[in-house]
């Protein structure tokens, strides 16, 4: 199953609504990319409100993702990461620096906006 | 009920993490302890199918004096692993991950133990205790 | 033989009462004997006494609650668990030679009185200190749960901004609950802006500044910001003495100058209006 994404205005839209395994991480990856490349969209916004949990793979793919985006002009904001996974990811050593985030979709685009903006 | 989980290709990660969710749920555990027990599973799992092939991971419920858990078994004849310590330490991997690995997932549990002998394969235990 | 003990116990109460209390004095320690007075002194010995006896008497259930009860009103009174055992060795002690003493135990049958007398006082002793451990233990579990409701409450004071007031030491199993809270209150109340006051928090050593910067990555993780406040002059030394590294973390010295800077953040301020 692939996940979708979305486009509005110069930005794209991403929830996560299920489990991801390891394919569907990589799959979004590379669906993510190509979407960046074909809109010339200059910022991302992922939601993982209804994500409980993840594991350093996708911790993986998903840092990664945020690099690849960036080195083709996209700012990327993660929003809604729960308690339970920010406290697995930082007991895990993951710390995800540098990366952006906020409590919820709309408080993502507009901190997105703001970033855009300077 | 069956507690154990094959681990022999990337869909059984999915499945070992799956029962030790619904696990965990049953004795009570917090949302917070379940994604830490979730996570554990699923780096013990992905253990497996990179650097043993296959192996399995079994989730039970576990009793001491005055307290209840649950403990993670995951099981391995794979190549074993050389140096223990080594792989215990911070930001070691030799898979290009990221390198949280098994110092990560003892963080994540209140008990862990390794067994590995090289060329025979490794064994580990983790309890996470209910508060 | 049992009788023979029993019945000797029950006549001769009130003087082993009284020379156990008088032993008990001499050898206790100070603690159990001054620090109640006289009168509460005697009436809480010949309660003990008294339990001893009962052990004959009654069934073995209504002797374990009684036990129990005695164990808890100890505890709570402040006999340490050496006067107790204390006690018990000098009651041995008195009945052996009192018995002795009037005869009723002699060379012939001293081998049956002391194996009968052992059988009754072993199952005393550790009844005893079970329900003494037991009390002490519950005691203490019920403590550690106290210690932990008062461990970190987040409160909202301003739309977008919450405090945690930290107070107390700090470890593992706290740590993890103030993460808890701290990161579920973020996001019930909504808070863009959260800040950690340690003024109350005595020593911040590598281990406390670990989880306080675990803290902090873990509230930026929900999206959040996360500020230290109430760093007081020997905590800065001692943080820039053992080398630990709070660049990444936002800190100020007081929760007022915290609370401005977060209002600043969230582009608002407080401004003072003019009297009518």
């Amino acid at each position: 199953m692939r996940i979708p994404i979305l486009k509005l205005h110069d930005c794209l839209l991403v929830s996560i609504q299920w489990e991801l395994d390891d394919q569907t991480a990589l799959q979004f990856q590379e669906d993510l990319l190509h979407k960046i490349h074909e809109t010339s969209a200059r910022g991302v916004v992922i939601d993982f409100t209804s994500i409980d949990f993840i594991d350093s793979f996708i911790a993986k793919v998903l840092g990664d993702v945020i690099s690849m985006s960036k080195l083709m002009g996209a700012k990327v904001v993660i929003t809604g990461i729960q308690p339970a996974v920010a406290i697995t990811l930082i007991e895990l050593g993951i710390r995800l620096e540098d990366v952006l985030t906020a409590l919820d979709l709309e408080k993502g685009l507009e901190k997105l906006q703001r970033e855009l903006e300077d | 009920m069956d507690s154990c989980v094959k681990i022999i290709n990337e869909w059984d990660i999915v499945a070992a993490r799956q029962l030790g969710r619904n696990v965990a749920k049953d004795l009570g555990f917090g949302t917070v302890d379940q994604a830490r027990i979730t996570t554990a599973i699923s780096e013990l799992a992905r253990n497996i199918y990179l650097y043993a092939g296959q192996g399995q991971v079994c989730i039970e419920k576990t009793e001491a004096v005055g307290k209840t858990g649950l403990i993670i078994i995951s099981e391995d004849q794979g190549p074993g692993i050389n140096d223990l310590r080594k792989v215990m330490e911070d930001g070691f991997s030799t898979s290009g991950g990221l390198g949280a690995g098994l110092p990560g997932v003892k963080r994540l549990v209140d008990e862990f133990t390794i067994e590995s002998n090289p060329g025979e394969g490794t064994l580990i235990k983790a309890i996470k205790w209910l508060r | 033989m049992r009788k023979l003990i029993f019945n000797y116990v029950q006549t001769h109460k009130s003087e082993i009462l009284n020379e156990w209390i008088g032993q008990m004095k001499q050898d206790a320690d100070e603690r159990a004997v001054y620090t109640m007075s006289a009168q509460m002194f005697k009436k809480t010995s010949s309660e003990f006494i008294e339990l001893l006896i009962s052990n004959f008497t009654e069934t073995e259930q209504e002797f374990q609650s009684k036990l129990t009860g005695f164990a808890e009103k100890i505890v709570r009174l402040g006999w340490p668990l050496t006067v107790v055992t204390l006690g018990l060795r000098t009651f041995g002690q008195i009945v052996t030679e009192g018995m002795q003493e009037k005869e009723v135990v002699a060379q012939h049958n001293f081998i049956e009185f002391s194996v009968e007398f052992e059988r009754w006082m072993f199952p005393l002793y550790n009844t005893i200190i079970d329900s003494y451990a037991n009390t002490w233990e519950r005691t203490v579990s019920l403590q550690k749960i106290a210690l932990q409701e008062l461990s970190a409450p987040l409160i909202p004071v301003f739309d977008k901004i919450s405090v945690m007031p930290l107070v107390g030491t700090i470890d593992t199993e706290r740590a993890k609950l103030i993460m808890e809270n701290l990161l579920e209150g973020v996001v019930s109340h909504r808070s863009e802006v959260v800040l950690i006051d340690i003024t109350g928090v005595p020593v911040v050593d590598t281990m406390v500044a670990h989880h306080i910067i675990q803290a902090a990555d873990a509230v930026r993780l929900v999206g959040a910001k996360c500020m230290i406040v109430g760093i007081r002059p020997e905590i800065a030394q001692t943080i820039v003495t053992l080398g630990i590294d709070l660049n990444q973390v936002i800190t100020t010295s007081t929760l007022k100058k915290g609370i401005e800077e977060a209002l600043e953040m969230t582009e608002r301020k407080i401004i003072e209006v003019e009297g009518e």
